[in-house]
Order: C-alpha cells, then sequence, then structure tokens
C-alpha cells in the first residue's frame, strides 16, 4: 500500500498518457472520419455555435463599421485639409506661371523702351463709369511725377496724373480727357487719339487726303514728348470720309485690354516739374 | 457726433472707398457700380441732425474726387447742392421711411449726374463724355437704388413708433 501511496502520481501520469498514446494510434487508421466522441461534441456544439459566430460577425462589422470610423473620420479631415492645401498650391502655381508670362511680355517691353521704367501693380479703378483712370501702387517717392507715360506689354495705357507719394493715378488713353499725338504706322498719316469712353478712341484731326484703311496700326508719333515714338495704341477698326468737312472720322480700338490691366511700366522721362 | 460716432463713421467711409475703389471693378462692370458715397451722404442728408453734416456732405463729394476721373471738386460741388437740397426738405419729410431713402438716392444719382455733366461741359474740354454718361446713368440709377433698398433693409428705417 505503501508502494502505491508513495507512486500513485507517476503511476496516473504514465497509464494517462499511454490512454491519449492508445486513443491516438487507434484513430490513425481512419484519421479522416470522425469517431463517435468527436460526432457528439460536434452535435452538441453546432446549435452554439452559429449564433455565436453570427453574434461575432455583428460585433466585428460594428467595429469595423462605427468604431474605428472615429479614426476614419479624423483621417478624412486630415486627408480633406491635404487636398484643400494641395488645391490652394495648384491655384499659386498657376496664378504664379500666369504672372511669370505678363512678366515676361512686360519685360519685353521694357527692353524695347529706349529710357527707364519703373514696374508698377495697378491697385484699384476710378468710383464713377465715366472718368476712365487707374491707381498704381507707385508714387513720387519712386520717381513718378504727372506727365509721365504708363505703357503695358501691348502698349500704350496712358499718362499719369495726381501723384502722390505711394500712388499716382493713370488717365487712360480711352478717357475724354486724353489725347495721343499719333501716327499710322503704314502711310505715316497723322492725328491725335482721343478717348471715346469705354474701349474706344478715335483719331481726330486727321484730312480726308490722309492714307487711313481698316486695320493699320496706330503708334505714338513722340510729339508732345510725354509718349516715346513709336509706342504701340490701337487699331483702325473704322474710317468714314465724309462728303463735307476737311477731317475723316476714325475710330481706333486700343491695344491694351484697360479692363484686365495688372502690371504697367511707368516711364520715367518727361513729366511735370 | 460724439467720437465714437465720428470714430464709426469714418470706418464706414473707409471701408466704402476700399470697397468701390478695389474691390468691386474685379466683379462689376463700370456702370454697374453702386455709388457708396453717394448713398452715404443721402444717408446723412435724411437723418444727420447736426450742422456739422454740411462740410461732411463736402468732404465725402471730395473723397468721391480723389478717387474719380481729373477734375478734383466737381463731386464735392454736387454732392454738397445735393445735401444743401435734401436738408432743406427733410424736416418735412418722414426721414425714417425706407420708401423715401430708396427714392432720395435714386433722384440724387440723377441730379448729381445732371449737374456734373452740366459743370463739365461747361467748364472742361471733354466733347464726347456726354453720351458716356449718358449710357451709364440708367443702370447707375438702378444699382444705387438697389443698395439704398438693402441698406434700408438695417435696423433703423420704418421702425413703429410706439402711441403715447
Amino acid at each position: 500500500m505503501d508502494f502505491l501511496k508513495k507512486y500513485l502520481y507517476p503511476i496516473l501520469t504514465g497509464v494517462v498518457i499511454l490512454a491519449a498514446l492508445l486513443v491516438f494510434s487507434l484513430n490513425i487508421p481512419g484519421n479522416r472520419e470522425a469517431n463517435i466522441i468527436e460526432r457528439a461534441v460536434l452535435n452538441i456544439l453546432s446549435p452554439l455555435l452559429q449564433p455565436v459566430s453570427f453574434a461575432g460577425r455583428f460585433f466585428q462589422e460594428s467595429w469595423d463599421g462605427y468604431v474605428q470610423l472615429v479614426n476614419t473620420q479624423r483621417e478624412n479631415i486630415q486627408l480633406k485639409e491635404d487636398i484643400r492645401k494641395l488645391n490652394l498650391r495648384i491655384v499659386e502655381g498657376n496664378e504664379a506661371f500666369l504672372a511669370n508670362q505678363r512678366l515676361e511680355r512686360l519685360l519685353v517691353m521694357k527692353k524695347s523702351v529706349k529710357a527707364p521704367t519703373i514696374a508698377a501693380t495697378v491697385t484699384g479703378e476710378d468710383v464713377t463709369p465715366w472718368f476712365r483712370t487707374l491707381i498704381i501702387n507707385r508714387g513720387s517717392s519712386d520717381g513718378i511725377r504727372e506727365g509721365m507715360a504708363v505703357i503695358s506689354a501691348d502698349g500704350i495705357v496712358g499718362q499719369t496724373v495726381k501723384v502722390s507719394s505711394s500712388t499716382s493715378r493713370v488717365l487712360l488713353l480711352t478717357d475724354h480727357a486724353s489725347g495721343i499725338s499719333a501716327t499710322i504706322q503704314r502711310s505715316r498719316a497723322r492725328g491725335v487719339v482721343k478717348g471715346k469712353g469705354e474701349m474706344l478712341c478715335s483719331l481726330e484731326f486727321a484730312t480726308l487726303e490722309e492714307d487711313v484703311k481698316v486695320g493699320d496700326i496706330v503708334i505714338s508719333s513722340g510729339i508732345g514728348g510725354i509718349f516715346l515714338k513709336g509706342l504701340p495704341i490701337g487699331e483702325v477698326t473704322m474710317v468714314k470720309r465724309g462728303e463735307y468737312g476737311i477731317f475723316q472720322t476714325i475710330s481706333i480700338r486700343p491695344k491694351v485690354n484697360t479692363a484686365h490691366l495688372e502690371e504697367v511700366l511707368v516711364v520715367e522721362r518727361g513729366g511735370y516739374e | 457726433m460724439s467720437r465714437r460716432d465720428v470714430f464709426l463713421f469714418l470706418c464706414l467711409v473707409v471701408t466704402a472707398v476700399t470697397i468701390q475703389v478695389a474691390l468691386l471693378p474685379l466683379f462689376i462692370r463700370p456702370p454697374f457700380k453702386p455709388d457708396l458715397l453717394l448713398i452715404i451722404m443721402v444717408f446723412v442728408a435724411l437723418r444727420g441732425t447736426s450742422d456739422t453734416c454740411v462740410p461732411l456732405a463736402w468732404t465725402l463729394g471730395m473723397i468721391n474726387d480723389i478717387y474719380s476721373g481729373l477734375y478734383f471738386g466737381l463731386n464735392a460741388a454736387t454732392f454738397l447742392i445735393s445735401f444743401l437740397v435734401i436738408k432743406s426738405v427733410s424736416d418735412r419729410l418722414y426721414a425714417d421711411s425706407a420708401i423715401l431713402f430708396v427714392l432720395t438716392v435714386s433722384c440724387v444719382t440723377l441730379a448729381v449726374f445732371a449737374m456734373n455733366l452740366l459743370l463739365t461741359i461747361m467748364f472742361t474740354a471733354t466733347p464726347g463724355i456726354t453720351y458716356s454718361m449718358i449710357s451709364d446713368i440708367f443702370p447707375r440709377i438702378l444699382v444705387n437704388a438697389f443698395v439704398a433698398s438693402i441698406v434700408s433693409s438695417f435696423h433703423g428705417f420704418d421702425e413703429k413708433v410706439e402711441s403715447a
């Protein structure tokens, strides 16, 4: 008895291991078929498995679809912010590209003008519609005086009037008070380009004998001391020769679209003291 | 006017000028730009109580001239005349009426146009300006009336008076 008491635990362990190995060895030939124990357990547990599986899936879907969306929402906000920043960069890039193109054209004009120039940006327009003036961000502290020519990449814009230390107003060539001595480039016929309001000018004092045709380019004659000779003013759009009178009626479309001006050059030459 | 009122009025004028000179030209064609200073002047003429409003109207016109055309003093004169005419009759009118405000703004726009045209023709060498001004006046009246109607929808117009 003492022997059994002393070695009961190792003996039982050995028997259990032996039984386990026995069960294992007995099932080896038919290892693909379920034995009675397996079938019983499977049968007992199968009604439980399905609902638990459903519940597990439901929990998983809830977790993925709702609880984890907290992170997704945060991620979504972050991505939207990134998209906004990237869009802003694209807009800035496009704007810089367009500004570069405009300034490049302005630089070509600057090189062709045989006088020092000051670049300026248009900051405002006339408050009333019947006068045509612009406000630029350069003034007397930059060396600008009244009566200086203002040009853009396409040609003459106007002349400076009412200069303060930091800003100046530009009387556009389309203003009724504007007058520029001009020449027809092809025939060298002369006249004075007067403003006629919105986007229109006329060539005054061109006699009936002068050769002027639709499509002729009008340039500054250099007379008057404000505008350099040869700067483009516009193109002849209409010529009317009446039976009476000594002058022709000539309409001109300015080369410069004053409604979309952003950068201009002020020619540092002449000007009133 | 108290210091606070003066400060608020200055802010209003500066804002109006900035909007009209730098902001509106980007989005609106010239004939459809409202004349904000003129609307302010009419408001002051109808609702102002102090005599200091007379130089104020002239100053508003002068500010308009600083940012418009070549002829400094043109709008100053026409604003002043318009102001004095409105002021002379405003005591007999129900100045709180929104309709009266809109109507006055429309009439003053027309009056300022007529006086500007007359003075420009008489004293300047701008022969073709008549056509430009006439072609722009009707949209201008409509736009000013529209802005005046927006202004009149703010607090202070057509308030019901409590019976005693």
